[in-house]
């Protein structure tokens, strides 16, 4: 668990960071998103114990990372947004001089690597100079390195920036491996990633943080009310009419009908009826109308990243 | 401390740092050896060790160049400032692997020494007493070399700062006369008083030739030992090496 309070950084008269607090949990990923310069790198560098605060705490599964530095940074393992490699070694090389510095025992320390280096597949590099490797693996041996010593939280700054899509796919996929067994923040300007990783986003705007909250939730907030679309062949009337029997249903109005085909937006309060889909798939299924399209209207992350920064 | 020494030990054989520096001080120790033997006719070690000395301003700017000043510049230094280490141990491991470069460097030193022997010369006190020199001033050039290091990215001006820092070292005599002579200059417009104005000269030269090591192990090369130039060595490397250290924790709190 990583506990930061009224976390505070200032740059001679510059305050990159204005009293930043907030939790994350055992076991949870947690997307850290804001615009360029709005104080998100800075907060990482202070979780890991890159930079030290000007006032505030960072406590690392109980442990202060300014007073107690050694035993909060076994608990973190870092990968920087540009990953701290030593090209003049080999990547068996680099990862033991690691072990070595996060002082992983002696006893076990080959099986430790081995076990890392399979599992973000480096095994047919891993007696190739570092300097010689793709970005691709200089980012799974960037990786590697923060997985040493098992620590129970990792911090990704960037993880998949300036990869094909392909190594961007395999990096996600190791993200949500990683995710099953330990506490992730991840830092990423692509929302999607963070959409499709993460159990909850912290979006930092100017220093503070702006919004702390799940996905859903956090559209919902932007929202007011959760909104769905459904296009259907039949009589928007009729249809809105009869939607509006149904619990939890607030509002349904038309948005388009072309070639017979019908859209209705359908305002819904989550509140009052729950998870209303399957009975207004029922309604439109009873009164025979054949649905060609439903889905959600809420907010996309991108959206609510907008709003929220723009705001 | 020991992950950090091996790795910065081994560094210098995985780039040509370390095979020029052996280079340099090999063709150096063995140039002023054979120029003993073979133009005096008499080997003389304790002087090898003493000339060679001087050279240290040229080889330790190349070995302690790019210590701090890489790892600044590629993002590596991130390593040590987030893992379970502290960086006081980071400065002595680095400050240790140039060390033992030295170390081996003198290899060639003792080979020198096997020799001598061998020609049926001896390895005499003024001989140990030089490579007792020789080792207190690698560790403080050393110290200096590694602090220049700490404060740029740039392994050239690391190595700039190094030679002139080292270089007005060994100029420490000359500057001090010099120095002694303005103050007299100057002195001799408000006083015609020469034994005041002789006692100021003298006291600024002695101010001078009290930070000079070259001027307090002279007589080491004769056999003559004192503890204080040692104790003064050993001082001014644990001053340069926590000088290093609050560089490195400075940049903690100031870095952008």
């Amino acid at each position: 668990m990583i506990e930061i309070n009224n976390l505070v950084k200032c740059y001679g008269k510059n305050k990159a960071v204005k009293g930043i607090s907030f939790t994350v949990n055992d076991g949870e990923v947690l997307g850290f998103l804001g615009p360029n310069g709005a104080g998100k790198s800075t907060t990482m560098n202070i979780i890991t114990g890159y930079l030290s605060s000007t006032s505030g705490t960072v406590k690392v599964n109980g442990h202060d990372i300014l007073e107690e530095p050694e035993e909060a940074k076994k608990n973190i393992g870092y990968l920087p947004e540009l990953p701290p490699l030593f090209l003049d070694m080999t990547v068996l090389e680099y990862l033991t001089f690691m072990s070595e510095l996060k002082k992983v025992p002696k006893q076990g320390r080959k099986e430790h690597l081995a076990k890392i280096i399979s599992m973000v597949k480096l095994t047919d590099v891993s007696d190739r100079l570092i300097g010689n490797l793709s970005k691709g693996y200089k980012q799974r041996v960037g990786i590697a390195q923060a997985l040493i010593g098992d620590p129970a939280i990792i911090i990704l700054d960037e993880p998949t920036v300036g990869l094909d899509p392909q190594q961007v796919i395999e990096i996600r996929k190791l993200i949500k491996f990683l995710a099953k067994n330990h506490t992730v923040i991840l830092s990423s300007h692509i929302l999607s990633e963070i959409q499709a990783v993460c159990d909850r986003v912290v979006i930092i705007n100017k220093g503070k943080v702006a919004a702390i909250d799940t996905i859903t939730d956090l559209a919902a907030k932007l929202s007011g009310n959760s909104k769905l679309l459904v296009a259907f062949k039949g009589q928007d009337k009729a249809a809105i009419n009869a939607l509006k029997a149904v619990p939890g249903v607030t509002d349904a109005r038309t948005r388009i009908v072309s070639d017979g085909i019908t859209e209705l937006e359908i305002v819904i309060d989550p509140k009052k009826g729950g998870d209303v889909r399957s009975s207004i798939f029922y309604t439109f299924a009873r009164n025979n109308w054949p649905i060609m399209e439903f889905r959600s209207l809420d907010p996309t992350l991108e959206e609510v990243f907008l709003n929220i920064t723009n705001g | 401390m020991t992950a950090i020494y091996k790795r910065e030990f081994f560094s210098y054989f995985r780039s040509p740092i370390g095979y020029v520096a052996l280079a340099l001080f090999t063709f150096l120790s063995s140039y002023w050896f054979s120029m003993y033997l073979f133009n005096r006719g008499a080997i003389n070690l304790a002087q090898e060790i003493k000339a060679i000395r001087n050279y240290l301003i040229l080889i330790v700017p190349i070995i302690t160049m790019a210590l701090f000043s890489e790892d600044k510049k590629r993002g590596t230094e991130v390593i040590y400032y987030t893992s379970p280490i502290s960086l006081f141990n980071v400065v002595c491991g680095k400050f240790l692997a140039a060390m033992t470069l030295f170390a081996i460097m003198f290899v060639n030193i003792i080979i020198h020494m096997i020799i001598t022997v061998n020609l049926g010369g001896i390895v005499n006190v003024g001989t140990w007493g030089s490579v007792i020199v020789y080792f207190f001033f690698a560790a403080l050039f050393i110290s200096i070399g590694t602090f220049a290091s700490a404060i740029t990215d740039s392994q050239l001006i690391s190595a700039i700062v190094c030679f002139v820092i080292l270089y007005v070292i060994n100029m420490l005599t000359s500057i001090a006369g010099m120095v002694a002579t303005g103050v007299q200059s100057l002195l001799s417009i408000f006083t015609d008083d020469p034994e005041k104005i002789r006692k100021v000269c003298d006291a600024v030269q002695n101010a001078i030739l009290w930070l000079d090591p070259f001027s307090k192990t002279n007589d080491f090369v004769y056999g003559k030992f004192s503890i204080a130039p040692l104790v003064f060595c050993f001082s001014g490397t644990v001053v340069f090496i926590y000088l290093t250290y609050r560089v490195l924790e400075k940049k903690r709190w100031s870095q952008a």
